[in-house]
This record gives C-alpha cells, structure tokens and sequence, in this order.
C-alpha cells in the first residue's frame, strides 16, 4: 500500500522531490494563470497538455524556492500580462479593481439619502394635513426639530 | 431553389412585420378597429412566414441540402438526425432565425391573449414588439441570411463543433432564448406605458407573469449551462466566467432586482422610474450580450462571427437604450412620485439595498467582461480578467445578498417593529449559529466558507419556520391534514411562498458553491494497467484502454475501477473523442454523481499502445446541491405564477 504510493507519486510527479510542496499549492498559483491554449480556462482546470506541463513548471519553481510571485512573474515575462487571469492592481488597472466598490458605496449613499427622505416626508405629512399651519417655513421647523428628536430608528 | 424560397419568405415575413407595427400604431390612434384587426392578422401571417422559413431551413438541413452555405457549416450526411435539427441553432445566422421564431411567437401569444380583454397599451406594445421582430428580420434578409448558397456544392458538410454534439445542446439554447426573448414583453409594456404616458402599475400587472416566465426560462437556461459545462465540457467546472456566460448572467441580475423592486411599486407606487430603467436594462442587456457575443469582438467557445453583425447589433442597442432614455426625460415631470416611509428599516429599504447589491453585481460583471477591450484601446495590453477577479469582487455581494434574502422577507412594509423583526430571525440566527459552531468543530476554520455556510443555513431556517408557522395556524385554525395546509397556505400568497421557494432553492445552491470550490480534491496520475491511486476515498485503478469507431468520430476509453472505502464500486469509463479535421481530441467525462460529493474522472492522456493513461480525478463535495438548488428554484417560480382559482379560499 505504502510502496504503491510512492510509486505513485513517482509517477505523477516525475519532476524534482515529489511531495515536497503540496498538489494544491502548485494548483493555487495554476487558477490565477490563463491556459495559453483553451477557450478562457485557468492552467488549474485545464486538461490540455500545455497546462499540464505548466502545472510540472509551477511545481518545478516552487520546489526551488521561489515564491508565488516569482513563479507567476516568470509566466508573465515569458507570455505577457495576458498570462494572468486577474489583472494586476497598478496603474490603468486600479480602475477595474476600486469601480465594483466605488460604486456600491456610492449606491449605498444613494440609497440611504433616499430612504432618508422618504421618512422625513412621512413624518411631516401629518403636520401638512393640519390647516392651522400653513406656514411652510414653520412647517419646516417643525420637521426639523422632528428629525432631531426621533432621527434613530424607532423601538 | 431552396434557399430562395427560405430568404424570399425571409423577405416577405419583414414586409408584413413592418406593415404590422404600423397598423397597430395607427389603428389605435384612429380608433379604427378594422385597421387593428389587421394589425393582428398581420402577426399571424408574420409567425406563418417565419415558420415556414424555420421549416425549409429544417428540411435542409436533415435532407443534407448543402448548396446551402449555412447546412454544410453545421451538418455532415453522417449527422445523426437530432443533431442536423439541432444545427438549427448551431451557429449565428441559424440562431437568429431561431430567435426570430420565438420572438414572433412570443408575440402571437400576447396578441391573442389580449384578444379577450383588449387594453389601451396593449396595441402601442405589440407596435414596439414588431420593430424589434423587425430587427430580427432586417439582420436575417440583409446581413445573416442563413439560406445563403454556394458554389461549388461540398460533398460533405463540415459538421457541427464536437463540442455542441451532445444532447444537452438540444435543451440549453432554447432555454436561455425563450427567456432573452420573453424579457421583451415587459420591456414592450414599458414603452408603451412611457409613450401613451398612462404610467400608473398597468403595464407591470399586465406584464408581471411574462416577466417571471422569462426570469424562469433565463434561470433554467444558466443552471442547465452550467450542468451541461459541468458534464461535457471535460474540465471538472461549470462556471468559468466566460464572456458568453456572464452575456447570459447579466440581464438575469437586473431581471431579478427588476422581480424584486416592482413589489414596491404595487405595494407603495413608487421607484416608477427605477423600474422602467431597470427593464429597459434588463433587454438592453439581452442585445449587448448577443452583440459582445456573436460580433466576434471577444473571442470565446461560443462566439463564432464576425463582420458587420456587430454594427448593426450596436445600432439596435443605441435606438433601444437612446430612444428609452429620450422617453423617460419626456416623461419625468409626470413619473415624479414622493416616497414616504416611516422609517430607516423597512420592507422598502432592504428591497432598495437589494436592487443596489444586483445591480452592482451586475455592473461588476460588467466591467470585468468589458475590461480586457478597454485596456487594448487605452494601454494597448493584453490582459485577461477571469475567475480569480470575478470570485473575489463578487463573493462579498453574494453573500450581502444572502443576509439581505434571509432578513428582508420578513420586515413588514414601512416600518419594521423589532419585535416582529425578532420573532422572525432570532430561531435562525440560533439555528445558524449552532451550525457555524458545529461546522468549526469539523474543521471549517476559514472565515469565507464558515459565512457562506452559515449564511445559507440562516436562510433556509427563516424560510422553513415562516412555512412551518403559517402550517401550523392553518392545522390549529382550520383542522387540515399537513399537505393540505401547505397547500393552502402557498394558495393564499402563491407570489410570496413560491419566492420563499425560490430562496430555498438560493440557498442549496449556494452550499452547492460553497462546498464545491472550497474543498474540491484534485489529483493527476498516470498509471500503466493494474495500476491505482488514491484520491479522497476513492481508490482508482486502471484496468485498460478500448477504442471504437462512432458516426462522426473515433472514440478511446479507459476503464477505471474506483472502490470506495475499501468498498467494491463502480466502473468508471471517461474517454477521448476525435473527429477530422480537429488537432486536439475532446473529453468525454464520465462520474459517480453523489449528494455527498462527486468523483469526476476525466482521460487526459494515453499511451496508443495501451500500455499507459493519464487520468485526472475530481472530488468535488456537495455539487449535486447546485442542480437541486436549480430544480427547487424553478419549482418555486413555477409556483408562484400557475393560475389559482381563488374560490377554495375562505
């Protein structure tokens, strides 16, 4: 059982110490890698045999001590930045990674202005109904001291 | 002989078409009956020509007529005959005659169920529903004419892409088109509503089952995608982020946050605005997606053309979002509605936070299917944007959504009362943490997968103890059996319970998600015969390789006997196809499916003597829960729009 694993492993590992760096380690840095040679699948998933070589590549490197970064610094200088499945976050590249959440924090306050309104508008409507009144500045005041008053969320 | 016939009917149903959208329009304006009832004879006649289009290129195609450019590009003689009517919708200009079809049909449909109860928008939206079958029509007779013939006459076809024979290709496409093209219908509506400025929840209630009906089709089409990815395409996934995909995956975001914010609308008449963009949206995003997919701007699996298609896509989408955009500043003074709320949390707020969360996933998307086209025009670099970008932008709102979906249900209308608030999430917050404690006991240490658990299962138990609620007081009050109060209950508000449905549904997918990307096992080896390995508790053995002539290839498996435990199991054959004319042989996975986990064997490489295979082993926990997910999320959907009879109900 032992022997046959090591043969095993021997087998699908031909390449340097086998078993030194984990399977899904070589596989982590394989997802953030394109296959050259698929239809937008990552060096992780494809069963192509240009992956495969890469996936031994990405192995061969780890196990020599290079870090993630070295190893994937390697594909891009051999393939171009192409090589990456998520572009890196500098220069031009920023906009793609700060927009997703520049905008949902700018939704958020949108959405929050909105509700907001919306509940100040319902709290002064009962002062609008009275036609003893009809003082819009008044009625202003009267909204604003409501607003400081209950502004919290209500038990 | 044949193609002349196919185009000159192509020809002929654009004429009618063109004549129909405008009979409608003045019909109405006149108040002339006759004139409208022509308009509507003239549907019908479009839908016979069409038909009659779809069935000569039908007839081509299993006859292997192959003066017609289009048959030899999808069929060989050798075809099996499922396949050459499925080389229908096999490549561009099939598929848009394909679209036409349904479009017309879709059409035909709502003109006769109108029929009965005419009303005012109606003819206004059937106007608008022909130009865009117009459209269709005009990119088929001028530029995508699929009866296009050919000289001289190959002897053989090329045959469909190996990819697409496979029987899933009978069901996946038809799918998603039914849902693109009902998403039509509402946005019709809309229009309608904008241009007769009758702008009241009419064409929302009008419209509000075709809505579902296309959100449905949608649904079913990504998840079958998915499954048909996940099966065939031999990689072990089924989601890779591919701009086809994401096409696929955009108008369904808006189009559920459209599902989502029209309630506010009934309920409370307003975001009258926000909803007319967000269906306007929703269909522009149909015709972007077809446009970013089949104008050869990217490449990827699906996207096979290229040419002046795209122009003219980008020309419809600029009329369709312009001419949206124009209607709604015309209309702005009237669309104006003040809002009232009672306070910061309410039903409202979380719907609002809702439409922000999809809407953000969808802008996301997006970006990420855009970008790599913005920076070759900007920087004039190559890069992609794929998985690891989509994963880590998307999973936070994701999971935002998932809280939103297990709160926002049961916040009552303007103002939510913490009490009922807690009544309704205080056990499944229990339930959910117990669970996260359970799961950490496991060994789930990681803080995205302990939320994406957790999160899911706080869901799923306010659903489950809003049924079991609402069951109860029906036993106790009204003496039913069980299936007859939940019967009953889904009866009463078959709108809200199929949704809750829907979120159940949500729910297994996502633990489907969750359980499959993070603790997937993947294992390589290449073994010689009697050999085996181990992966997860599975054991594998190579037995041997056998190969076999197939109609349209050449077919080599391996056979792989997997024990699991120790115990005895299954044969396991994953195997290569090659056809003529491709370099590189296509997978053919084959897999022990299991609700606990899937063992996924695909042959990667053989030796020709048989004397060696490569196999690459998947285990992939929980998988299956993606395809129940499915199933329950449609069942939910389907629940909520089947016509009930009110009078059962007290």
């Amino acid at each position: 059982m032992r022997r046959g694993l090591v043969v095993l492993l021997l087998l699908a590992f031909p390449l340097g110490a086998a078993g030194a760096i984990p399977e899904e380690e070589v596989l982590d840095v394989a997802a953030q890698l394109r296959c050259p040679v698929c239809q937008n699948l990552s060096v992780a998933d494809s069963p192509s045999e240009m992956a495969k070589e890469m996936r031994g590549l990405i192995r061969e490197r780890l196990e020599r001590g290079e870090t993630r970064e070295e190893v994937m610094a390697y594909f891009v200088g051999k393939y171009g930045e192409w090589i990456l499945l998520s572009p890196r976050a500098t220069g031009f590249n920023l906009l793609i990674w700060i927009l997703p959440f520049a905008a949902i924090l700018a939704g958020l306050v949108g959405v929050i202005l909105v509700v907001r309104r919306w509940s100040a508008r319902a709290r002064a409507l009962p002062a609008a109904a009275t036609p003893a009144s009809p003082d819009p500045a008044y009625l202003e005041r009267v909204r604003r001291e409501l607003e400081g008053s209950e502004g919290g969320l209500r038990p | 002989m044949t193609g002349a016939l196919g185009h000159f009917t192509l020809i002929l149903a654009l004429l009618v078409t063109l004549y129909g959208g405008v009979a409608f329009v003045l019909g109405v304006r006149r108040r002339s009956p006759p004139l409208l009832a022509s308009a509507e004879r003239s549907v019908l006649v479009s839908f016979a020509l069409v038909t009659l289009a779809l069935l000569v290129m039908e007839y081509a195609l299993i006859t292997s007529d192959f003066s017609i450019r289009y048959v030899a590009n999808v069929s060989t003689k050798a075809s099996p005959v499922r396949y050459k009517i499925a080389g229908l919708w096999g490549n561009l200009e099939g598929s848009i005659l394909l679209w036409e079809w349904l479009q017309i049909l879709f059409i035909g449909v709502a003109v006769f169920r109108f029929r009965r109860r005419p009303h005012p928008l109606a003819p206004y939206a059937f106007a608008v529903l022909m130009g865009i079958s117009a459209f269709f029509l005009l990119l088929l007779a001028a530029l995508t004419n699929p009866f296009q013939q050919h000289f001289p006459v190959p002897p053989d076809g090329r045959g469909l892409n190996p990819l697409l024979e496979v029987t899933d290709m009978l069901v996946h496409p038809l799918l998603l088109y039914h849902g693109y093209v009902g998403f039509s219908v509402p946005f019709a509506f809309a229009i309608a509503a904008l241009l007769t400025g009758r702008l009241e929840n009419e064409w929302l209630t009008l419209t509000r089952r075709w809505t579902v009906v296309a959100w449905l089709f949608l649904t079913a089409g990504i998840i079958y995608g998915g499954w048909w990815s996940y099966r065939t395409l031999g990689w072990g996934g089924y989601w890779a982020w591919d701009p086809v995909e994401n096409a696929s995956f955009m108008p369904w975001l808006t189009g559920t946050a459209f599902l989502h914010s029209v309630m506010i609308q009934e309920k409370r008449g307003m975001l009258k605005v926000w909803n007319l963009v967000l269906i306007t949206l929703t269909f522009a995003l149909v015709i972007f997606g077809t446009f970013l997919t089949r104008s050869g701007i990217l490449s990827s699996v699906h996207a096979f053309a290229e040419g002046p298609v795209g122009i003219f896509f980008l020309a419809f989408l600029a009329t369709v979002v312009l001419g949206s955009l124009g209607l709604l500043l015309w209309r702005a003074e009237r669309l104006k509605v003040p809002g009232e709320l009672d306070s910061l949390v309410s039903r409202e707020s979380a719907f609002l936070l809702n439409n922000l969360l999809l809407v953000a996933f969808c802008f996301t998307v997006f970006l990420g299917t855009i970008y790599p086209l913005l920076a070759e025009a900007v920087r004039g670099v190559k890069v992609s944007v794929g998985a690891p970008f989509f994963n880590y932008v998307n999973v936070p709102i994701g999971l935002a959504l998932l809280f939103l979906m297990g709160v926002g249900p049961f916040i009552p209308w303007r103002r939510a009362s913490w009490a009922s608030l807690r009544q309704s999430v205080l056990w499944p917050a229990a339930v959910a943490a117990v669970a996260t404690a359970l799961l950490m006991a496991l060994g789930v240490r990681d803080f995205f997968p302990l939320l994406g658990f957790a999160l899911p299962i706080f869901v799923a138990a306010t659903v489950l103890l809003e049924f079991g609620r609402g069951i109860r007081a029906r036993r106790r009050l009204q003496g039913e059996r069980w299936f007859a109060a939940f019967r009953g209950l889904l009866n009463r508000n078959r709108r809200r319970y199929g949704g809750l449905i829907v979120h159940l549904g949500v729910v297994l997918l996502t633990i489907g998600i969750v359980g499959s990307s993070t603790y997937k096992v993947e294992r390589e080896a290449a073994l010689a015969p009697g050999e085996s390995f181990q992966v997860g508790r599975y054991r594998v053995r190579f037995d041997g390789l056998e190969g076999a002539e197939a109609a349209t290839h050449f077919r080599v498996w391996g056979a792989f006997t997997v024990t699991t435990d120790g115990k005895p199991g299954v044969v396991l054959k994953p195997a290569q196809r090659f056809y003529q004319g491709f370099d590189s042989p296509f997978a053919t996975v084959d897999a022990r499916y299991g609700f606990r986990e899937d063992l996924y064997l695909i042959l990667a490489a053989f030796a020709r003597d048989g004397s060696q295979a490569t196999v690459k082993a998947l285990v992939n926990p929980l998988i299956s829960w993606i395809w129940l997910g499915g199933v329950v999320i449609l069942a939910g959907a389907l629940i909520a729009v089947w016509p009930v009879r009110r009078e059962a109900e007290p």
